[in-house]
């Protein structure tokens, strides 16, 4: 019973070490579409901290291995090319802090985040799709470097198991789940409370 | 002549049985020039249901295709073009949103670069409403098959409508219906008897809408 019981024992291990060397790679990967909306009147400066240009999530799961979704290269050129589309001028700058009179020639300095990721696979969601959520977070600095606005947009993307490989369908779901927050972020952030009255000091200080 | 009749046989049990029914209802006049394109979307939400993306290949393809193909733009550079107003929470749910959409800059033009007449949203699935039977199969050293039969019932019911984009306005609806029943028997070696229905849906909407753009 006991040569029974360390048999079952060993199968089990053997699966578990067996699944957790099966590593499925996911590569976001897709178009870069330049946002067809009217420019914010504003030069803004943008922190991209290392962290967002090179953001990959990793989860073990028990029945599927373990999947790492490296995200940071496309989120990070879909970001660039989404701001510099939605204002009349922008650029990198380093991390705040700012030093003193540093950021004058600037109307304010936007820090993106990536708050949280997260994946379904059909065996989980009981679904025909892969679906991602990605949370971020958009932090916007006045000149002196406090913050002025917080704003947290969630993106969501699927897509159909049948069509793709386990990694291509999630790269998709991903790609769609970046462009779903930068279409939020595009349509709405100047609607947004903190933004509309920081665009308001803006223009009203201009026409001073 | 063995040959023949063999080759008869099997298309006759690959292929199902499939029902299907079209019905179209028209609530402006069209038409379209050899130069006006089309753009076919299917329509996504965050539920379970999603128009499968190989649906909408199906119907691009065959629209052009034949006697009078229409000029059909690929839906992803359509959106990457419009982007981000034809996400799927962007996009606009109604024909009466148009005005709105096509007030934004650069919106107008784009549609008229691209010479864009008419857009059909596509909605549905294909689902699987019944299925059982039973078939095992085993493999031994003398040799091995298949013995039993499984049944799967599926259901392709999809629903275009049609935008004007010159208008601005809904032009109409068309909607597709089929329903067939797959076997697999097991005789030794198994033998599948498929139905596609969405297939049929496809064919059929396809056509319907290929007469409802072109007009009378």
């Amino acid at each position: 019973m006991s040569h029974l019981k360390y048999r079952t024992h060993l199968v089990a291990m053997v699966m578990v070490v067996i699944l957790a060397g099966c590593t499925t790679n996911v590569i976001v990967e897709g178009t870069v579409p330049t946002p067809l909306v009217a420019k914010i009147p504003a030069t803004i400066g943008v922190y991209f901290s290392d962290e967002f240009k090179t953001f990959e999530y990793k989860e073990v799961m028990r029945e599927s291995g373990t999947w790492k979704i490296n995200l940071g290269k496309q989120n990070l050129s879909f970001f660039q090319n989404l701001l510099s589309s939605m204002f009349n001028g922008v650029e990198e700058v380093p991390e705040p802090p700012f030093q003193s009179g540093e950021m004058q020639h600037l109307d304010g300095v936007i820090v993106p985040r990536i708050v949280k990721y997260g994946f379904l696979t059909p065996s989980i969601s009981g679904l025909k799709f892969y679906s991602a959520s990605i949370q971020y977070q958009i932090l916007l600095y006045d000149r002196s470097g406090d913050i002025i606005g917080d704003w947290n947009i969630v993106g969501y993307g699927k897509s159909e198991s049948g069509a793709f490989g386990a990694d291509d369908a999630l790269g998709e779901a991903t790609l769609l789940a970046i462009r779903d927050g930068g279409a939020r972020i595009a349509i709405e952030m100047s609607q947004q409370p903190q933004i509309a009255t920081w665009l308001q000091n803006i223009s009203s200080a201009g026409v001073e | 002549m063995y040959q023949r009749v063999i080759t008869v046989l099997v298309v006759a049990m690959a292929a199902g049985c499939v029902s299907s029914r079209i019905e179209q209802s028209r609530e402006a006049a069209t038409g379209m020039t050899a130069d006006e394109a089309m753009v076919i979307l299917g329509r996504a939400s965050y539920n379970d249901h999603q128009t499968e993306e190989s649906f909408t290949d199906c119907i691009a393809k065959i629209l052009g295709k034949g006697p009078t193909p229409i000029r059909v733009i690929p839906d992803q550079e359509f959106k990457d073009n419009l982007y981000p107003w034809f996400e799927p929470r962007t996009a606009p749910t109604s024909a009466d949103e148009l005005g709105r959409l096509f007030a934004q800059p650069g919106v107008q033009d784009r549609i008229d670069e691209a010479n864009v007449r008419y857009l059909a949203w596509i909605d549905g699935d294909t689902v699987t409403v019944d299925s059982g039977g039973s078939m095992s199969c085993t493999i031994s050293t003398f040799g091995g098959g298949c013995f039993g039969m499984s049944y799967w019932e599926q259901d392709a019911s999809y629903e275009a409508s049609i935008w004007d984009l010159r208008n601005l306005t809904a032009a109409g609806q068309i909607s597709a219906d089929a329903n067939g029943t797959s076997y697999l028997a097991g005789l030794i070696l198994p033998i599948p008897i498929l139905a596609r229905p969405g297939n049929a849906a496809c064919k059929g909407l396809a056509n319907q809408l290929r007469e409802f753009v072109i007009g009378d």
